[in-house]
């Protein structure tokens, strides 16, 4: 129950992309093929362990539609990951992409992780926008890259987990303060160092062992 | 904590644990006698601070706020002076709820007969509580008595706080301190009970000045999420070790963990930021203003302030038999947010709650005595399902809170701050009631228990549900700014036509 980490994501990107649906697959393993617009932000919360180390993810899914931009900008600061989304089969959604960027890059901290998804990979007969696209785009601004189906649940996990690996190893490096909860990451509840069997796994002496 | 006093100056309690030790269980009334002759004399001018020193300076004075039963209340001299000062202060609208949970006590004993009130009364020689028969029918007698009686209160306190102090560990917010502080909150129980909640939070951050972090609550700045984090950490924590410790303990319901759970806590936080940005909005618009323009605005604004310091909760209206089977909630919920196109949220709400009832009467079914005693709900059982449902709705209604403010803000047209205060008298009320239906069912089920065991759940069920009407009022409270910017924009809109 109780976590090292807790890492604040934001979920972002054009209306109907399928934010909500990988955040669905991905705490709850299943899919929805019809989904409620999102009003605002809707949260998502799933415990995943990195180099033996419990990490809460708290995950803010936000409105894709242009009119609550306003309201889900407000939500971008105190994120330590984003995964921006857009949808394989509308390459509208692609285009946008600069836009949502730049968006995420003002509102949030310079420190935070973005992954890049093309979603809906499952639809290959129905793409517009072809893998390399997304690659060239996340090369060109430093983004994670991966398509994912959150119908087949291909790449779903990888591309939280894989997210989360990047924020952690920003720990490590210290990149990330962690005692500025700003940056979106928050220390799990102290464990007494003393008395509890528990807290060893906190302890640093496996920080180096660490392969995941 | 020397600050804190002069911060606050509220009631005796906290200036008797302030005085002592950390440790020291020392109980009020021993010392009220002490500290209210201190302070009678300057008891006119205590209100103002006392007011000042809340987390909302808006808040109106108390002679506006505070309902009409309760300003009898306040005009007895008998009334210890720093507890008037209290429920004159910045919880004019929690008095009330106080008086509510005093009724409920005793709407409980008059349902369930005979078994609570020998519980309580056990309850009241073993931890110092009083009769909640006692306690809201003679009110200001009880304080007397209180007042004399204080030492032997306070003997049999210490003498009974282990089963309490065990129980209360169950307390979200409360979690570690009671432990230490339990004593002064169970002691002075018509102090806990009155103003409970908030105001037990009070006594507890004052009692105890190892416990600075609950004192967040009190203070502008902590938010609400924060403590609320903070309080579910150390549960979790608690359960951690309660896990590798004593794994054959049964698994005690966390109101905090299970709030969190709901998504409670994130919705509370997004509402926060909501907040605090119109906040600064509100803010940085004022400084353009000047002149005429200035002051009107400014009394444009007042007016919406005004609406978010009147929320009165008449808890005559709270009659556990009226709403039987939630209709007349549902009713009320509906007209509240008609029209605010939050219609998912409010449906989350009232499953929540429909769930809470049907859960209510599954456990209430009469149940043979013998052979099905193994099937039937243990005390542990509804107490557990009570917090469970308790963090659920007050979850769901902190959602449906954030829901408006995002819908206000969205859609930018008018939101009648009355609207959302009835909301909150609505849900607060609907918390109310079930916590009532929660401790009759309590009182069934444990008919068979001892007050020892009983009386710490029952107390827990009624604690956590004022909580949760605390948060409800919070959250609500939140709201504020966001109307007003809300307002200033459409106001903007208008000029620019």
């Amino acid at each position: 129950m109780a976590y090292a980490y807790l890492f604040k994501y934001i979920i972002i990107g054009d209306t109907g992309v399928g934010k909500s649906c990988l955040l669905l697959q991905f705490t709850d393993k299943r899919f929805q093929p019809v989904h409620d617009l999102t009003i605002g932000v809707e949260f998502g919360a799933r415990m995943i362990t990195i180099d033996g180390k419990q990490i809460k993810l708290q995950i803010w899914d936000t409105a894709g539609q242009e009119s609550f931009r306003s309201i889900t900008r407000s939500y971008y600061r105190g994120a330590a990951g984003a995964l921006l989304v857009y949808d394989i089969t509308r390459r509208d959604t692609f285009n946008h992409l600069t836009t949502w960027l730049e968006d995420a890059r003002q509102h949030s901290n310079s420190n935070m992780v973005i992954m890049l998804i093309g979603n809906k990979s499952d639809l290959e007969s129905r793409r517009e926008v072809k893998k390399e696209e997304g690659e060239a785009f996340a090369r060109e601004h430093g983004l994670i890259f991966m398509e994912t189906s959150a119908k087949t649940a291909s790449n779903v996990e990888e591309a939280f987990i894989n997210t989360a690996k990047e924020i952690y190893e920003k720990i490590q490096e210290g990149v990330f303060d962690i005692n500025n909860e700003a940056n979106g990451i928050k220390i799990g509840p102290q464990h007494p160092t003393t008395n509890s069997p528990l807290s060893t796994s906190q302890g640093g002496q496996h920080a180096g062992g660490g392969c995941c | 904590m020397s600050e804190k006093m002069s911060d606050s100056e509220t009631p005796h309690s906290e200036s008797d644990g302030t005085e002592g030790a950390p440790g020291i269980q020392d109980p009020s009334p021993a010392e009220t006698a002490g500290s209210s002759s201190a302070s009678i004399p300057d008891n006119s001018t205590d209100v103002a601070p006392t007011r000042k020193a809340r987390r909302r300076p808006e808040t109106k004075p108390a002679e506006e706020t505070r309902p009409t039963p309760k300003a009898e209340e306040e005009q007895q001299p008998a009334k210890t002076p720093s507890e008037s000062t209290v429920s004159q202060g910045g919880w004019g609208y929690w008095g009330s709820w106080g008086k509510s949970i005093l009724s409920t006590a005793t709407a409980t004993v008059t349902t369930v007969g005979q078994g609570l009130t020998q519980v309580i009364e056990k309850a009241e020689t073993s931890l110092g509580i009083p009769s909640p028969t006692e306690l809201s029918a003679k009110v200001e007698e009880e304080e007397k008595h209180q007042g004399e009686g204080s030492s032997e209160t306070e003997k049999s306190a210490t003498d009974g706080s282990s089963p309490a102090g065990g129980a209360m560990g169950m307390f979200s917010s409360l979690t570690s301190v009671v432990q230490t502080t339990g004593k002064t909150v169970i002691t002075g129980g018509l102090d806990a009970l009155e103003f409970i909640g908030k105001k037990t939070m009070d006594v507890i951050a004052e009692g105890d000045p190892g416990f600075k972090k609950t004192k967040g609550l009190m203070n502008r700045n902590a938010s609400l999420s924060q403590v609320l984090r903070e309080a579910k950490e150390r549960e979790e924590l608690q359960t951690a070790k309660k896990e590798s410790s004593d794994t054959e303990k049964k698994v005690v319901a966390h109101y905090g963990m299970l709030f969190d759970e709901f998504q409670g806590l994130s919705h509370l936080e997004a509402l926060e930021i909501l907040s605090r940005e119109s906040e600064s909005k509100v803010k940085s618009v004022l400084t353009t203003l000047s002149g005429d323009e200035l002051i009107q605005l400014r009394e444009e604004l007042d007016q919406i302030k005004e609406s978010f310091s009147m929320v009165e909760f008449d808890d005559e209206e709270v009659d556990d038999k009226k709403d039987e089977d939630g209709t007349e909630f549902e009713k009320d919920l509906t007209s509240a947010v008609d029209g605010l196109s939050v219609s998912a949220t409010e449906n989350k709400l009232i499953k929540a709650c429909q769930n809470a009832r049907s859960t209510i009467s599954d456990m209430s079914v009469p149940q043979e005595d013998g052979e099905e005693t193994e099937r039937t709900h243990s005390a542990e059982d509804v107490h557990a399902t009570a917090i469970r449902s308790l963090a659920e709705l007050t979850a769901r209604s902190i959602e449906l809170f954030h829901k408006l403010a995002e819908m206000i803000l969205f859609s930018n047209g008018s939101t009648d701050a009355n609207v959302l205060s009835q909301l909150t008298v609505v849900l607060c009320k609907e918390i109310s009631l079930l916590s009532k239906k929660f401790t009759s069912c309590l009182t069934t089920a444990g008919f068979k228990e001892k007050g020892d065991v009983l009386n710490p759940l029952i107390t827990g069920i009624f604690l956590e549900a004022s909580n949760s009407a605390s948060y409800i009022q919070d959250a609500f409270q939140l709201l504020m700014p966001i109307l007003e910017i809300s307002h200033i924009q459409r106001r903007a809109g208008r000029a620019e036509q």
